[in-house]
């Protein structure tokens, strides 16, 4: 069967409802065998487009045919199907390589998960009681488009709000279309563990409004000033693909792996030197660094990426080693150790993310590690950094190009809407859209989204499960899963050539739901007018066609021969990349060659020298003595996969708790306030308490407390709802100084034992490390 | 020509990420216990990631050690089952006959690694995610033990495949399902009587070190030490 194939079936399936005439509704074999070439017993592998985090990565889909119970035209039937049975990597894919992390993975529960939402729902009781009744499409788009109608008649369009999860796909830019033909304001993203603090750090410093790529397998040393890049930070299947390369991939070289977090993380538990420092002075401590090599390499300091620091240009006076000692510390002698070892082993890289980047100084953080990399990049024989390089954009028109617009600072963007409706402002919103977000859970509470949106007059969302946000809803337009849709996501970062990422449904839809895109799309065009010409597409599929042709002259990956081939071949490659070869394209193999586009450093934007200010924490440390260090967890990332049962069951792998929160405290803490493994701990902050079971862990700073997000959900499907606790319902609403990004890591909290806790950990394995005795 | 299947886990690459034990999972039909289960220790996983922690703070140091089933030679587990259930195939690996074990657990004792576990409950899988089971392996029930295959399944479809395009198997044209997720290629899985082959060469490394050696269970499974900075102590 060919692609064509594929799609008229999948137009055949939305169209069922003849078999209405057929009798009775219930549980009847539904007719409608699906033409696919598939053997029983022998599996097919598919493309696909991994959805659970922003890195892009790509999907084989294993399809086996099976017999499901699926909605059709309202009524549940049996049917033999192509069933995804387990995702692995895209082998040819450059940014994962056909390997893939354990939340991707878990892509086939996202499919299969229980409480998807089958159909569309209205609201049916009082809003936040979670009762909604199902409805038929016909009605559910009525309703939302008379809303729509009704604004747009008023002089109202620009009351209109959409807030989305993080996406850098074509959902994005037909989202930005329809909003601008509407009338409406761009839509605003909201995310916890945003980067836009290193996103404009990279902006000042090297002129890339990116997340960078590394390319560590060259790497000789490597310092990680908090950066989880082995879990959950950025594009984590290709930074460990770098990571064993930098390990093993060369005979007779291994490069060390410095952390520097008062917390261990997954990726400090690989490291070779693990330093702690204190919350908010990491760039402190990054400039010590460079001061010391600043002063055996005097030319650095003309380095344009330096100039945006005060005192750069005279060589950093103020960052003594006496004085980094007391501020961050890391003793004096460590600081000129790790300056004198990264001269010795270029190249040599420094990586900034996660908590560094959210502290109220998060821009001087990632200012000074940019610096930093410049300086020692100016040691190698290339005289740049080039292990630090940004992933160059596909060709694509400017129409097409916003898929990969930058959100402008999120936080501060979730906060000016919550003041607009709270506030009663001119314009504030009277219908906001939902989708991929769920700022209910993710957010402070003294942003007050909650009471934002409960004061919104209508809310349509278009999440497949119902969260702690859509529950809110007045309309549910259940969005199908990635694996039923077609998807397309453009990497940021992980990979050196330019990267689009494609695939078409890999199954049939289980239930009876469509995809957000086509729904965007059959509102436009009832809306009718400026909405409907600017959306002219009769379906997503032939928007993203239009959208990613002009790459077929681009040469790359494809080489086709008429523009419908390029599409098919782009379907069945998974996407197109710039370079025919993916190995190639992997920066740790083969001499280096320039990226196309990808050059590291280019001309900063000016601005003012940025000099240190002590980070701002809320609450004293009389009364609030410990740092609270909310964390992104490997089975949750940063949060959102908290309803995978697979997921609540993967041990963590520093403490292997599973199926619920804890709270990680050093033992003589521990110990000094009487708290045993286990007990019921108190966390209470100044914007208010929470409790769970206390974790002993050696590898967290005395006045540090850390507790992994994702828990806590009100409303997230059977396997979260009301299971643990959420510690971003006590964060403080600090915000980074310069770019207004969230500053997560800036709450203090004190503990209190209140009694017995439950705390689930993996048993199994032996009470010590083993002894190693070689073979030979 | 015969085959000796083999792992190489390689210490220094492995990051302690988990995808080969969700990998595990999805592959070879292994239900989730739920937090009551959990919380009496009746999890199956047939790899885990163990880790070890040392020192204390601001010195604390952990590794990471994912375990497996060792596919002994000389398995404690096989000649204590009364049944016959626990058996060495011709090419060597630790077999598990579901239908023949009465759930004695006398394996599970034996095995000094702890990799055999025990079905303490029927396994369930709320519909529809029992859509995603993989029909090419057999669902375990209550009062069976079940451990790693090293994806049996895998090996007998890349033979009998290989058979029928009268051809040898070709190194690397299959692999189980953990090493084929794992992102930092910690994990390296094949024929160990092919001397040209990847676990072949790994294994002749000077890092190369058995678990629980001094038990003389002759595991398939070989561990590659993690390596130093520059020699250096840690």
């Amino acid at each position: 069967m060919d692609r064509r194939d594929f799609i008229k079936i999948s137009a055949i399936a939305g169209t069922t409802a003849a078999l209405d005439g057929c009798g009775q509704p219930e549980h009847q074999l539904i007719r409608f065998v699906p033409e696919e070439d598939l053997v029983p017993g022998v599996a097919a592998w598919k493309p696909g487009v991994c959805a659970h985090c922003s890195a892009g990565c790509g999907l084989l889909v294993r399809v086996m045919p099976g017999e499901a119970e699926v909605v059709r035209g309202n009524k549940v039937g049996l049917i033999q199907m192509g069933l995804a049975k387990k995702l692995e990597g895209n082998p040819g894919h450059p940014v994962n390589r056909g390997k893939l992390c354990p939340r991707g993975q878990a892509g086939v529960q996202s499919l299969y998960h229980p409480d998807r939402i089958r159909g569309p729902l209205k609201r049916s009781g009082a809003r936040g009681s979670g009762s909604f009744e199902e409805i038929g499409w016909d009605e559910a788009l009525g309703t939302l488009v008379s809303h729509l109608t009704t604004l747009r008649k008023g002089d109202g369009a620009s009351s209109l709000a959409f807030l989305i999860g993080p996406m850098r796909s074509q959902r994005r830019a037909l989202i930005e279309r329809f909003l601008r033909a509407f009338g409406a304001p761009p839509p605003v993203t909201s995310e916890l563990f945003d980067d836009a603090v290193l996103r404009r750090a990279n902006a000042l410093s090297f002129g890339h409004t990116q997340l960078p790529t590394f390319d560590l397998g060259r790497v000789n040393y490597l310092v990680s000033f908090g950066s989880d890049f082995l879990g959950t930070w950025n594009s984590p299947a290709s930074q460990a693909i770098g990571y064993g390369e930098m390990r093993q991939g060369h005979s007779g070289r291994r490069a060390k792996l410095v952390q520097i977090e008062p917390r261990m993380s997954l990726t400090g538990a690989s490291a070779d030197e693990w330093i702690p420092c204190r919350l908010g002075y990491e760039g402190v401590l990054a400039l010590g660094i460079a001061r010391e090599l600043l002063a055996k390499f005097p030319e650095a300091k003309t380095l344009a990426a330096g100039r945006l620091l005060a005192g750069w240009s005279d060589g950093l006076p103020d960052y003594a080693p006496a004085s980094i000692e007391r501020l961050t510390g890391v003793p004096a002698m460590t600081v000129a150790r790790l300056a004198s070892e990264i001269a010795e082993n270029v190249p040599a890289l420094s990586l900034i993310s996660g908590a560094p980047l959210a502290g109220t100084n998060g821009l001087f953080n990632a200012l000074s590690v940019n610096a930093l990399n410049a300086l020692v990049g100016a040691l190698t024989p290339t005289g740049e950094p080039d292990v630090l390089q940004f992933t160059p954009n596909a060709p694509l028109a400017p129409d097409f190009a916003a898929a990969t617009a930058e959100s402008p600072g999120c936080f501060s963007a979730v906060e000016a809407l919550v003041r607009e409706i709270l506030l009663d402002q001119p314009h504030a919103p009277q219908v906001l859209l939902l989708y991929g977000t769920n700022p209910v859970f993710a957010m402070p509470p003294q942003s007050q989204v909650r009471a934002a949106l409960e004061k919104v007059p209508f809310i349509a969302s278009f999440d497949g499960i119902l969260d702690d946000s859509s529950a809110l809803a007045d309309l549910i337009l259940p969005d199908h899963s990635p694996l039923e849709s077609w998807v397309d996501q453009i990497p940021e970062s992980g990979t050196t050539v330019e990267t689009v990422s494609l695939a078409p449904p890999a199954v049939y839809p289980l239930h009876d739901t469509r995809a957000m895109p086509g729904v965007l799309l059959e509102v436009a065009h009832r809306l009718g007018g400026e909405v409907a010409d600017a959306l002219p597409w009769k379906t997503f599929d032939e928007m993203l066609k239009a959208a990613y042709a002009p790459l077929m002259k681009a040469g790359g990956s494809i080489a086709a021969t008429s523009e419908d081939d390029f599409w098919e071949k782009m379907q069945s490659q998974g996407g197109w990349w710039g370079q025919a070869d993916p190995e190639a394209a992997q920066p740790a193999v083969g001499p280096r060659r320039r990226a196309k586009r990808g050059k590291a450093v280019s001309t900063p934007a000016p601005h003012a020298p940025l000099a240190f200010q002590p980070p701002e924490f809320d609450g004293s440390e009389t009364d609030f003595p410990f740092h609270l260090l909310p964390f992104a967890t490997q089975a949750f990332g940063d949060g959102t996969l908290a309803h995978l049962p697979w997921m609540q069951e993967l041990p963590d792998p520093l403490t292997t708790a599973m199926w619920g929160s804890w709270v990680e405290i050093n033992p003589r803490t521990a110990e000094a306030r009487g708290i045993r493994q286990g007990d019921l701990i108190e966390l209470t902050s100044p914007q208010g308490s929470l409790r769970a079971p206390a974790l002993l862990t050696p590898g967290i700073a005395p006045d540090v407390i850390a507790m992994p997000v994702g828990q806590g959900h009100e409303n997230y499907g059977r396997y979260a709802s009301h299971r643990g606790a959420n510690p971003i319902s006590i964060l403080s609403p600090k915000k980074e100084a310069e770019t207004g990004a969230l500053a997560w890591a800036a709450t203090r909290v004190r503990i209190a034992r209140v009694g017995e806790g439950k705390l689930v950990l993996f048993a199994g394995g032996m009470s010590r490390f083993p002894e190693e005795k070689g073979l030979r | 020509m015969d085959h000796k299947w083999s792992m190489v886990v390689d210490l220094d690459r492995c990051t302690g990420c988990e995808a080969c034990v969700v990998a595990c999972r999805a592959e070879n039909n292994v239900p989730t216990a739920g937090e009551d289960e959990a919380a009496r220790g009746r999890v199956i996983h047939w790899i885990r990631v163990e880790r070890y922690w040392e020192g204390e703070f601001p010195n604390p140091r952990v590794r990471f050690r994912p375990v497996l089933c060792q596919q002994c030679d000389a398995a404690p587990c096989e000649p204590v089952c009364p049944t016959y259930a626990s058996y060495h195939t011709p090419e060597g690996l630790n077999a598990q006959i579901y239908n023949r074990c009465i759930g004695t657990r006398y394996c599970g004792n034996a095995c000094p690694y702890t990799v055999r576990y025990f079905n303490f409950f029927n396994p369930v899988w709320d519909k529809p995610l029992h859509l995603q089971l993989n029909p090419d392996v057999s669902i375990r029930q209550v009062g069976i033990m079940e451990k790693c295959t090293f994806c049996v399944q895998r090996i007998k479809a890349a033979e009998i495949q290989a058979k029928a395009e009268k051809r040898d198997l070709i190194e690397g044209e299959f692999t189980t399902a953990c090493a084929q997720a794992c992102p930092p290629k910690a994990l390296v899985f094949g024929d160990l009587n092919d001397p040209q082959s990847e676990v072949s060469r790994l294994n002749r490394s000077n890092r190369a070190t058995k678990l629980l050696e001094e038990v003389g269970t002759r595991p398939s499974v070989t561990y590659l030490e993690r390596g130093t900075w520059r020699g250096e102590k840690t």
